[in-house]
């Protein structure tokens, strides 16, 4: 083989390389929305729920797909593809998510069984944002139906905040006389959500349950090193420092402890002025969980009155107010 | 059969080598899913092709990046094959042949434990199985290297230098 050949094969090569990388750079990050945004309006529901995965994964920046996300939440007749294009929705614009949370909650307090657990469901892939559910959800726990009992204490582990309102709400739902919604309460309490002292006395009642799953996973949650550890608000704060992507995870968390995590607050402030307003509005409840002890985060909050988001605003302010500040609704800057 | 003719014949299977590598490096994963998700939906060929490309760049799923990091320890093998054939005297047909058949050593432990790391992986799904298409290329990497000595050694065996006539 000549030189000539070799390099000939060797040129085709680095060319192959060229041409795989413009592919994956067309088809990630902001230059795929217009093809996602149009996948959105695909007749097969897998194609959909693609679209709004990656979307989600874009964040902000994909803001353009909001109103069809938004339709896609709110009228997609395959309920994974309206819950996966509600969790895309939190990523980019609270406002729309909100007005998923508003529909969900019509829904909800509806005669039609099936679309209330529906419901359900896409309250809690609304995370957080959806706090103001929480009340509703909680009415839903005495619901007749145990299917919607079992999704509505799913829905209140994924919003999980205030933890004022939903830990002793989920410690009721853990006595629910249907199994499944008292595995799902223990689940929740598991995996998602520290409980606090005031629940043990309830897990060691249920670590003697008629139901075996249930007696298991309640001593191995009693028996969870995670559950004895004193320093959570250093773990999540690690979390977060280290990964601002984990905040999404490690900040409702820090919301779900309250007053003690109030060794995180200088962490917390700078996350007021992140790119992802799902970030800055989670940052805005973990300064109003914590309270009075957050009171070194007052001029950053007072800053973010003028936040872009009018969600983001509205926590800062009820923030202030938790933290005993000026009444942060009065400088609040009117919605946009 | 010529020189000429040996040396077309030396450069067709070079070439052949070369491209195979990588093109069978970059298109396995996809085969396999494809054909899989083919037998699994009785033949949906056009649905399994479109659930496969859905999937390409999609969060938590990202075939192409698996394609790419499959592709990796082929593409090296392939710029070895094209040096290591390419610059083969066409003249010593002894030393051809041995090198041949080291390359088919190489080829073929490659071929031969990524076909079936890939199968056991969409066969046997397991919740840790991904972390076969990271390590893979790290073990192909090591392997490649022995399936070619040992190639080489069985084309030593197999070919020897003809003997000085008297």
């Amino acid at each position: 083989m000549s030189p000539k050949h070799i390099w000939l094969n060797l040129g085709g090569l680095l060319a192959l390389i060229g041409l795989l990388g413009l592919l994956y750079w067309q088809s990630t990050g902001v230059r795929a929305i217009p093809a996602m945004t149009d996948a959105l309006k695909n007749s097969d529901s897998k194609v959909r729920v693609a679209a709004a995965q990656m979307l989600a994964e874009i964040g902000p920046a994909a803001k353009p797909a909001v109103t069809r996300l938004l339709d896609q939440a709110l009228h997609d007749p395959v309920q994974y593809a309206r819950t996966t294009a509600a969790a895309a929705l939190k990523t980019m614009d609270l406002a729309a998510a909100r007005q998923v949370m508003t529909a969900s909650i019509r829904t909800l307090k509806g005669e039609d069984t099936p679309a209330r657990r529906a419901a359900c469901t896409v309250l809690g892939s609304l995370g957080p944002v959806a706090k103001p559910a929480v009340p509703d959800l909680i009415v839903a726990l005495s619901d007749v139906d145990e299917t919607i009992r079992m999704h509505a204490a799913g829905a209140l582990g994924e919003i999980g905040i205030p933890a004022t309102l939903v830990i002793p709400a989920l410690t009721k739902a853990l006595h629910d006389p249907a199994q499944p919604v008292r595995h799902r309460a223990l689940t929740l309490f598991a995996f998602s959500i520290p409980p606090t002292e005031a629940v043990t006395p309830h897990l060691k009642q249920l670590s003697e349950d008629k139901d075996l799953s249930i007696a298991i996973l309640a001593t191995s949650t009693l028996n969870s090193p995670h559950r004895q550890t004193q320093d959570r608000a250093g773990t999540y704060m690690a979390m977060f420092s280290y990964q601002r992507s984990a905040a999404t995870y490690a900040l409702p968390r820090l919301a779900q402890l309250g007053p003690d995590a109030s060794t995180a607050v200088p962490a917390v402030i700078p996350i007021l002025k992140d790119e992802h307003p799902l970030h800055r509005y989670l940052a805005a409840e973990v300064l109003g969980a914590i309270g009075p002890g957050a009171k070194d985060a007052v001029p950053a909050l007072t800053a973010a009155l003028q936040d872009e988001d009018a969600v983001v605003r509205e926590s800062v302010a009820e923030a202030l107010r938790a933290i005993g500040a000026a009444d942060g609704s009065r400088k609040a800057a009117p919605p946009k | 059969m010529t020189t000429m003719d040996d040396s077309k014949k030396l450069t067709w299977l070079t070439v052949a080598f070369y491209w195979g590598c990588i093109v069978f490096g970059l298109s396995l994963h996809a085969v396999i899913m494809v054909a899989q998700d083919t037998y699994r939906r009785h033949g949906a060929f056009a649905e399994a092709w479109q659930d496969f490309r859905l999937h390409l760049f999609a969060p938590g799923y990202n075939f192409f990046l698996i394609g790419v990091l499959n592709a990796l320890p082929f593409v090296l093998l392939a710029v070895f094959i094209l040096f290591h054939l390419g610059t083969t005297a066409t003249k010593e047909p002894v030393i051809v042949s041995r090198r041949l058949a080291g390359v088919a050593g190489a080829v073929a432990v490659a071929v031969g434990l990524s076909t079936w790391a890939h199968l056991i992986t969409v066969l046997h799904p397991d919740a840790q199985g991904a972390l076969v298409y990271f390590f893979l290329p790290i073990y192909l990497l090591g392997l490649i290297p022995l399936g070619y000595a040992v190639g080489r050694l069985a084309g030593n065996l197999l070919f020897k230098q003809p003997a000085p006539t008297a």
